[in-house]
């Protein structure tokens, strides 16, 4: 059911400002100055000279005119729209042995995200199975089904995107609800689904029939940030899924892990991780609050049992973990990779893990059954 | 570097030690290398880059390094001191160690370049203004040449907690309820830092919950806070935890308020000499109790 037109630049613009004007939740990406806050004195590099610290974050649009069309990658991806970092799962108050439950809304406002990453709607689809799967998630849902998102096609960033490896594009639809793509004077944008065509049905006086030349030019476009994808990583994601799930003890996994901190930002910036933890948290005497907040299989605490005893009990398999558990186990159980490439666990990490390399190594010992850990250079640490 | 390579090789070849941490060159920049094989001691290099303290990977529970074998470790002088402070806390005996000792002129704030840049005031890494242990002296081995002090940055921590000390108790609260407001409790901070030792964080204590697990204000205050006490004394300003916070928690300023108030009170100063007792595990007749009432 694919529907397509032409909107200029100034029309989206426009567009995101009917939306609000109606009452409607706009999430974009923002360029958000750090050193424009009160508190710049918390970062040094805000104090010097004509200092800028500019990142681009996922934010409730205040006025259309902050739209950031720039397609830098958010710090963030959209995952903490759908799983907050901390969210209320019911509330509960005692009185002698009465206890009264109060439920929280799983019924969201409508919001709208436009110029969202194809990387990052990309994983709200794939992680969709697992919040559907023993148990239907009704935060998860609820959100989802209030969402509609147009993706802006990414340019990719740099050398560590590698969405193409895995299964995503830098053009995907997955998980949105159409796409704007870049052309001379504007965007042609195609929606894939009712929830988007409602959104453009709407806004018609917005929106113009798309030239053949216009679509065709998307067609360039898309294929050459395609082709700038591709050229910086290339695997074979069913023999790398296979080779993980028969190499459970391969030393390769093993030392692919050993000069990792187990700090956990990856987990946090990526678009996939979605493990959360459950607390009960009491709030005066006899009352309290019942949270979930983002886990982290990179932590110690993770898997510690009860017991005492903690079967993932050091950083190197805990790695592995996360290794196996985006490109074997999800893969086997779901059909698809945990993982868009976005390439932000690569950018985080400050003590140099590499997931492009990773795999490019996991991929080449899986090609070649007799290569050794010693074969694949820049993976084993150990340089033996 | 040919000096770190060479000396990394001997060691290696003659079994002294059985793996030498230290820093390679990546595709992202300057990163920690485990050589194993003398012939890999071509791939360490040190520069203005090479920022990682890498005595966190001494720590004792860290059994997958451990099970490497004897280590050669190259220290910078912050570096150092923290392998101090495993000394005198009993987590490390010294020859568990082989200390490769790199005389430092301080590194940069932004390191994740692919080739080093000398030192100026817009890019130096805060922290190494005054550096007092810019030639290591708890270290085997001492290489390089002598470095000239790190330049002032454009503002030093010392100016920026004075800023923060003349602000009036309410604005000082709203600054830092902000900046703990960011945290996310992925305890990075902790993880990297090399003093974190702990066999079981009281972060993640259950019975009881010392310290609420959810990322709002409240839990927030009670681990930063918690953090901080846990490290005073005992940092050594070493900068990995702003450095791998996500969100830019300013905790070199917090670490340094520390200092201060330790050198105030008990006239102490973090160092590399292991036989100086830390106050946290000394007692004297003349500390200050005044606050005992």
């Amino acid at each position: 059911m694919t529907h397509v037109w032409f909107i200029s630049e100034s029309d989206l613009r426009a567009l995101a400002g009917d939306l609000l004007a109606a009452g409607a939740e706009v999430v974009a990406p923002v360029a958000v100055d750090a050193c424009q806050s009160p508190s710049a004195i918390a970062s040094s590099a805000c104090l010097r000279p004509g200092a800028a610290a500019v990142d681009i974050e996922y934010r409730l649009l205040r006025d259309a005119a902050e739209l950031d069309l720039g397609r830098g990658l958010p710090v963030l991806s959209l995952k903490q729209l759908f799983l907050p970092e901390h969210e209320a799962l019911c509330r509960w108050q005692q009185r002698g042995v009465e206890v009264t439950v109060e439920e929280v809304p799983t019924a969201f406002a409508p919001r709208v995200v436009l110029a969202a990453k194809p990387c990052d709607s990309a994983a709200l689809a794939i992680v969709d199975k697992v919040m559907n799967w023993d148990y239907a998630d009704e935060l998860w849902n609820g959100r989802r089904a209030a969402t509609t998102i147009l993706n802006l096609a990414c340019p990719v960033i740099d050398d560590s995107c590698f969405c193409t490896a895995v299964g995503a594009a830098p053009d995907d639809v997955k998980g949105a609800d159409g796409l704007l793509t870049p052309v001379e004077g504007g965007y042609v944008l195609e929606v894939t689904t009712e929830k988007g065509r409602t959104l453009a049905e709407a806004h018609m006086a917005r929106l113009s029939t798309a030239a053949d030349a216009l679509v065709a030019g998307s067609d360039v476009h898309r294929a050459a940030a395609r082709a700038r994808a591709a050229a910086n990583l290339e695997i074979d994601a069913a023999s790398v899924r296979d080779w993980i799930d028969t190499h459970f003890e391969d030393p390769l996994l093993a030392a692919l892990g050993v000069r990792c901190n187990g700090c956990g930002a990856c987990t946090s910036v990526c678009p996939t991780c979605h493990c959360f933890d459950i607390v009960d948290e009491e709030e005066g005497i006899g009352r309290g609050t019942r949270r979930r907040c983002w886990d982290t299989c990179q932590a110690p605490t993770f898997t510690l049992h009860a017991s005492g005893h903690n079967p993932r009990d050091d950083q190197h398999v805990r790695y592995r973990q996360r290794i196996n558990h985006k490109f074997a186990i999800y893969p086997l159980k779901f059909g698809e990779v945990l993982c868009t490439g976005c390439g932000r666990c690569t950018r985080v990490c400050h003590a140099g893990q590499d997931l492009v390399e990773i795999l490019q190594a996991i991929d080449i010992a899986a090609r070649r059954p007799d290569a050794t850990a010693a074969a694949v250079a820049g993976a084993e640490p150990a340089g033996s | 570097m040919n000096e770190l390579r060479e000396l990394a090789g001997k060691l290696l070849s003659d079994g002294t030690v059985r793996v030498v941490i230290g820093w390679e060159d990546a595709r992202r920049g300057a990163r920690p290398v485990f050589i194993t094989d003398p012939a890999g001691a071509d791939r360490l290099i040190f520069d203005t880059r090479c920022v990682h303290n890498l005595v966190t990977y001494l720590n004792p529970r860290r059994d997958n390094v451990a099970a490497l074998g004897k280590m050669g470790l190259v220290v910078k002088g912050c570096d150092a001191k923290a392998v101090a402070g495993l000394l005198r806390e009993a987590q490390l005996t010294r020859d568990d160690v082989v200390l490769i000792g790199v005389r430092c002129g301080g590194v940069l704030e932004e390191n994740e370049l692919l080739a080093a840049l000398p030192l100026t005031p817009e890019n130096v890494a805060p922290r190494c203004y005054g550096c007092d242990n810019r030639e290591p002296r708890l270290v085997d081995y001492l290489l390089g040449e002598s470095q000239p002090e790190p330049p002032r940055p454009v503002t030093t921590i010392a100016e920026r907690v004075a800023a923060l000390d003349e602000q009036p108790l309410e604005e000082r609260w709203a600054f830092w309820t902000e900046q703990f407001g960011k945290c996310v409790r992925c305890y990075a901070c902790r993880q990297v830092c090399p003093l974190c030792v702990c066999e079981r964080c009281v972060a993640d204590k259950t019975r009881p919950q010392w310290i609420e697990a959810s990322p709002h204000p409240r839990g927030n205050l009670s681990w930063n806070i918690t953090r901080a006490l846990h490290l005073a004394g005992r940092c050594v300003d070493c900068g990995e935890c702003e450095r791998f916070c996500p969100v830019g928690i300013p905790l070199t300023l917090v670490n340094r308020k520390l200092q201060q108030i330790v050198g105030e009170r008990y006239g102490y100063t973090v160092s590399d000499d292991p036989e100086t007792p830390a106050p946290i595990g000394d007692y004297r007749l003349d500390d200050k109790q005044e606050f005992i009432k």
